[in-house]
């Protein structure tokens, strides 16, 4: 067997528009779902109780559907009931945040039951009110101990925009299948890709856990 | 806007068949994948330094690669590696049971070492040989550590068996978008996807959520 990994080298502006696609999805759909995720966990926390059940069926449902059929549904099938529709990057966008904030708020949730209750009574004792415990006793701890946690949650964001190409949004994913398909050389392309994409996670992954290491020691408590 | 549900009864038993399939994947990935996940988190371990680099490599970059871009490569490449040709299913298998043997490799590889190394130590100096202190020492407290994050892992891997629809292998939700793409009822069709689905993964979702609870290590 040959290989031209020319197609490539060719192209490479045609790719390079989809990595930054991906990068801009990343880091939107990141931001986006850390948001909505910290919001949902206040509410499963603290809200009143019908809305606290609604917020754990949302979770629990978000975490047993695909990420590919949460696309593919807010792609075609919410503008027929919305009449609203959207360019495949908002569609992408929304449906990565519906999904991820599921994950984002059980990150938050976990960090948040982390800190033993006995400090919550404590600052009770002393006269702080919720809001304040919350921001000023729980967060600073919990928020280094969500850190590893939220790594992985965006490197699986990362991995996860690839699946937007199945609704036609063009980043890396899509553009290396249009690529394969044209030129007939999808083993070239498609390793070109592999090999892209883990340039971008790996780092990702290696620098978050580096950083955690270094701030570990603010969350204890 | 009318919709029209008579077309998810029509083809019930396409969908059967389809939720038949995502279920023998996720079955039949995981029963690859665990023995293989052992091997190399063994080979991680224990193996002779280069064989050790080359399971740290193997697993870093599948848990580095987004799982649909190794569906495609895998349908592309494993015919012209292999020399057969392969039926979509087989592919699809092979390619989650890559993607999912990497992810069990580091799980298995985090459970043996969370167990300190004084307990191997202690076990030694008590004249037990390094085969009986992992097996009668390490592995039964690993094992508590492994199965909640397995069965995490069981539900993601449930879910991304969805994702070798692209490769047209015919599970739930390559059938429903077909479906979808003939009767055009759109949302009809991926509402009833998404339904099926979330009938069958949230007991699973819940499921882990008490495997979680009851397994918890405090240390």
């Amino acid at each position: 067997m040959d290989f031209d990994f020319s197609v490539v080298t060719d192209h490479w502006r045609f790719l390079a528009s989809g990595v930054g696609i991906t990068l801009l999805l990343s880091v939107v759909s990141g931001l986006t779902s850390l948001v909505a995720g910290l919001v949902v966990a206040l509410l499963r926390l603290y809200g009143p109780r019908p809305l606290r059940l609604a917020v754990v069926l949302y979770i629990d449902s978000m975490r047993a559907i695909p990420v590919l059929v949460v696309l593919v549904w807010s792609f075609f099938a919410l503008p027929i009931l919305t009449g609203i529709t959207m360019p495949p990057f908002v569609a992408a966008l929304v449906g990565l945040t519906v999904h991820l904030a599921a994950y984002a708020a059980e990150i938050v949730r976990a960090g948040v039951e982390s800190v033993r209750p006995g400090q919550t009574r404590a600052a009770l004792a002393l006269g702080m009110s919720r809001a304040q415990i919350v921001r000023r006793i729980i967060l600073p701890q919990a928020i280094v101990r969500m850190l590893p946690a939220f790594g992985s949650l965006l490197s699986i964001t990362i991995k996860d925009t690839a699946v937007a190409s199945v609704i036609a949004v063009p980043e890396l994913m899509r553009q290396s299948e249009t690529l394969a398909g044209q030129s007939f050389q999808p083993i070239e392309v498609y390793t070109s890709a592999m090999l892209v994409y883990f340039v971008i996670l790996f780092p990702v992954t290696r620098s978050v856990d580096m950083f955690y290491q270094r701030v570990a020691h603010l969350g204890r408590s | 806007m009318t919709f029209d549900w008579s077309v998810v009864w029509q083809h019930r038993d396409a969908l059967i068949a389809g939720t038949a399939t995502t279920i023998l994947l996720t079955v039949a990935t995981m029963a690859i994948a665990v023995p293989c996940g052992i091997v190399v988190a063994i080979l991680r371990l224990y193996g002779w330094a280069p064989v050790r680099a080359l399971a740290a490599a193997y697993v870093e970059f599948f848990r580095n690669l987004p799982l649909i871009l190794v569906v495609f490569w895998a349908f592309y490449v494993l015919p012209i590696l292999t020399g057969l040709g392969l039926p979509p299913l087989a592919t699809g298998l092979a390619a989650l049971a890559l993607n999912v043997t990497a992810y069990n490799a580091e799980t298995f590889r985090a459970g043996i070492n969370s167990i300190r190394r004084g307990q191997v130590e202690a076990a030694m100096a008590l004249g037990m040989n390094r085969v009986q202190a992992l097996r009668r020492v390490v592995v039964p407290q690993a094992l508590r550590r492994i199965l909640p994050v397995l069965a995490s892992t069981w539900v993601s891997l449930f879910k991304d068996t969805s994702l070798v629809s692209v490769i047209a292998v015919t599970e739930l939700a390559y059938v429903s978008m077909q479906i979808r793409a003939q009767s055009f009822r759109v949302l009809e069709m991926l509402t009833a996807m998404a339904a099926i689905y979330w009938l069958l993964g949230y007991p699973q979702a819940k499921l882990v959520d008490w495997i979680q609870r009851r397994f918890a290590v405090t240390e």
